[in-house]
């Protein structure tokens, strides 16, 4: 989604607001689950630990809906940059670029699957965003939307039952701690397994928080054309 | 039988002398007022949860026993008050499924009577700077909130009270515990009318805006409608000095501005993230906070300069730090004792640093008007800024003055604000009815604020960004440093 190229050495992936705003989520993100989730087991010691550490439940609280302002704070951003991104950069939002999945999308994951049982002879040339790119980035960006409106819910359940009945309050409550597993499970483990501890770029990719590409990228991006 | 008697005897002595060893040490442990200390009735009686309703409707039932009768009385002279609390009276309010003993919380006792009154506290927190300004913590939640008119300013603790005698002074009962509708302002002129007998200003004033953050605890919210203008003007004049910015060329690029932005803000990032953030930070601490290079040119320049800009500075940040505090912890004594302008510590500092700006203020003006160095070429704009700070500090002054001298701060915690209590004293001479002064001292000193503000990116005070700026540009990109005059 970088428009143009740039005059430094190696192309950039990621513009300095990706860039942002992945760190602050990164920092939201992380606060967010250390806080909850010392709700969520507050009987066990690690959690009462860092009860003690951060002055009480009244702090973590505070700390928690911080952090939630700041992460979904990014979402909003992110969609502005979406329409700035159409309308003032005449971006496209299809094509190699795309974030959105596509056909090849699919042909890349038959042709990977194959290339691990040795059936292929190379990987598949992805484009920008290749579907283990998608697939993290959707998760977060529906995961952050279901976790935003359930938070919501029960940050202000008297405004919401007044339109709403009551049981709506558990659901969300439900859906807001098992949608809280599935996200770090996702991104705790399988986003930075993906992302990071590839052979090809272990142990980490810079990419994201430099915003230039790695070698394997620029590779990648020559096996495409 | 001789020996029966004995048996009965040596047992009953040693009952008697059991229960003295094992109950003395117990009785001696338990506090020996006890037997004529007051008795919590529901120490024997059944201790109900009230955290369920269940407990709330037994409770209550215990109270109203009594409470909801109409002869239930209290005699205060010869007049018979009632006593009666109607409880449909609290079906329209968020105290419907609360218990009489969650907020009264010390009356379920013998002696029946109540020292503390009801407790909003337990559950609720203070106001911040929004809702209800600082001068309002010296106000009980009842005063306002109570549908009952009558407020009064208690003597023995300097607060802001529910009266129990109406204005004639015949005593009045409090039957009706619905509240009163808080978002209505007519509610504020039960204190803020002319004549009122509790020391407020005879109109109702806005409250604080964000910006007054700069010297001031403040809201998160603009507020009044002269706030609205002066950050329409000063987010334009930013706007404007951006785009100045950007008119020149970024590493070659001339045209696009999505790519000059794209190659600024990369350069940023690449500087942020890089060990040139430590020369960033060096220049940040040491030439734009503690301003080397204008010590470096003279010592009296510095001085000149930091009265006014640490003093500034020092606001803002005693100003954010309580922002922080109250955001975090409502209740926390620190975050109360900066929002309270009637504490010593901060009365004290809040006054001093005024001090130093209108210092630093007359010493400017004295070196621009009267000495003219060969160095200072005097221009209007800044003839213009060092008027307008001045105004706004000898206003806030003369503010705290009268705002002394209304609310009749007890002298011995007012002389903290020092020179606003010497102002009140010299004020307090002259026969004005300083509650109707008040609100055009405010306003005088809001309108000198958001002139402030307004000016910032147009006039001379423009330096406040962009001296800071071109110090850390010139130190990435290594220029070497020429000496200014």
């Amino acid at each position: 989604m970088q428009p143009g190229p740039h005059s430094s050495d190696s192309p950039i992936r990621f513009s300095v607001l990706h860039r942002f705003l992945h760190l602050v989520v990164m920092i939201g993100f992380t606060g967010l689950a250390l806080t909850g989730f010392s709700l969520a087991f507050s009987a066990t010691a690690p959690a009462r630990a860092f009860m003690w550490l951060v002055g009480g439940t009244g702090h973590a609280a505070w700390l928690h809906r911080f952090c939630a302002v700041i992460t979904y704070g990014c979402v909003v951003v992110h969609a502005f940059w979406f329409l700035y991104f159409k309308w003032c950069l005449d971006g496209r939002w299809t094509g190699p670029d795309s974030i959105f999945p596509v056909r090849k999308d699919f042909k890349d994951l038959r042709h990977n699957l194959a290339y691990f049982l040795g059936r292929e002879k190379s990987p598949p040339a992805f484009d920008k965003f290749s579907y283990i790119d998608k697939i993290d980035y959707w998760a977060l960006f529906m995961g952050m939307n279901t976790m935003g409106i359930t938070g919501l819910v029960l940050w202000f359940p008297e405004w919401f039952t007044r339109y709403l009945p009551g049981y709506f309050v558990n659901i969300a409550q439900l859906l807001h701690f098992f949608e809280a597993l599935l996200a770090v499970v996702v991104k705790f483990f399988i986003h930075i397994g993906m992302a990071h501890f590839r052979p090809a770029v272990y142990p980490a990719d810079t990419s994201i928080f430099t915003g230039r590409s790695s070698h394997e990228q620029t590779t990648r991006e020559e096996l495409k054309i | 039988m001789i020996a029966k008697d004995w048996i009965s005897l040596v047992m009953i002595a040693g009952i008697v002398c059991i229960s003295i060893l094992v109950g003395g040490p117990l009785l001696a442990a338990e506090n020996t007022d006890s037997w004529t200390e007051n008795r919590v009735c529901l120490d024997c009686h059944r201790k109900v949860n009230i955290n369920t309703n269940e407990g709330v409707v037994a409770s209550n039932s215990f109270c109203l026993q009594c409470h909801s009768k109409p002869d239930c009385n209290r005699m205060v002279g010869k007049k018979r008050v009632s006593l009666q609390v109607l409880p449909a009276t609290l079906q329209d309010t968020p105290h419907h499924y609360s218990a009489c003993i969650h907020c009264h919380t010390d009356v379920a006792r013998s002696p029946h009577r109540s020292e503390s009154g009801a407790q909003c506290g337990a559950c609720h927190t203070p106001h911040g700077e929004g809702t209800a300004h600082a001068p309002h913590l010296r106000v009980d939640c009842q005063a306002c909130h109570f549908k009952s008119e009558f407020v009064q300013l208690d003597s023995r603790d300097g607060r802001i009270k529910l009266s129990r005698s109406n204005t004639a002074g015949e005593p009045i009962a409090i039957v009706d515990h619905g509240l009163a509708n808080a978002s209505d302002q007519q509610l504020c002129r039960r204190c803020h009318r002319a004549g009122n007998v509790v020391g407020a200003p005879a109109s109702v004033l806005p409250a604080k805006s964000v910006l007054c953050i700069v010297c001031h605890p403040a809201p998160a919210s603009v507020g009044h409608g002269l706030f609205w203008a002066a950050t329409v003007i000063f987010l334009l004049g930013l706007f404007l000095m951006l785009r100045f910015w950007f008119i020149g060329a970024v590493q070659g690029e001339e045209k696009s501005l999505h790519r000059k932005i794209a190659l600024s803000s990369d350069a940023i990032w690449q500087t942020i993230f890089s060990r040139q953030i430590w020369t960033v930070l060096k220049v940040l601490i040491i030439d734009i906070v503690m301003q080397r290079r204008i010590l470096q040119e003279s010592v009296q320049r510095w001085s000149l300069h930091s009265l006014i800009f640490l003093a500034i500075l020092v606001r803002f940040a005693l100003s954010l730090l309580t922002g922080l505090l109250f955001s975090i912890n409502p209740e926390g004594e620190l975050a109360l004792a900066l929002m309270n302008k009637n504490h010593p510590a901060t009365a004290f500092v809040y006054d001093l640093l005024g001090l130093f700006i209108l210092l630093g203020v007359l010493w400017a003006a004295i070196q621009r008007l009267v000495v003219k160095p060969a160095h200072v070429i005097a221009e209007i704009e800044d003839n213009i800024t060092i008027g307008i700070i001045g105004a706004l500090v000898v206003l806030g002054f003369l503010t705290t003055a009268v705002r002394l001298l209304l609310t009749q701060v007890p002298t011995e915690l007012a002389l903290y604000s020092f020179i606003g209590f010497s102002l009140s004293r010299l004020l307090g001479r002259l026969s004005v009815d300083w509650q109707s002064v008040y609100p055009v001292l405010w306003y005088a000193h809001a309108v000198m604020g958001a002139v402030l503000i307004a000016y910032l990116p147009f006039g001379k005070l423009k330096h406040v960004f962009n001296v800071p700026l071109t110090y850390l540009m010139e130190e990435v990109s290594g220029i070497k440093r020429e000496k200014r005059v």
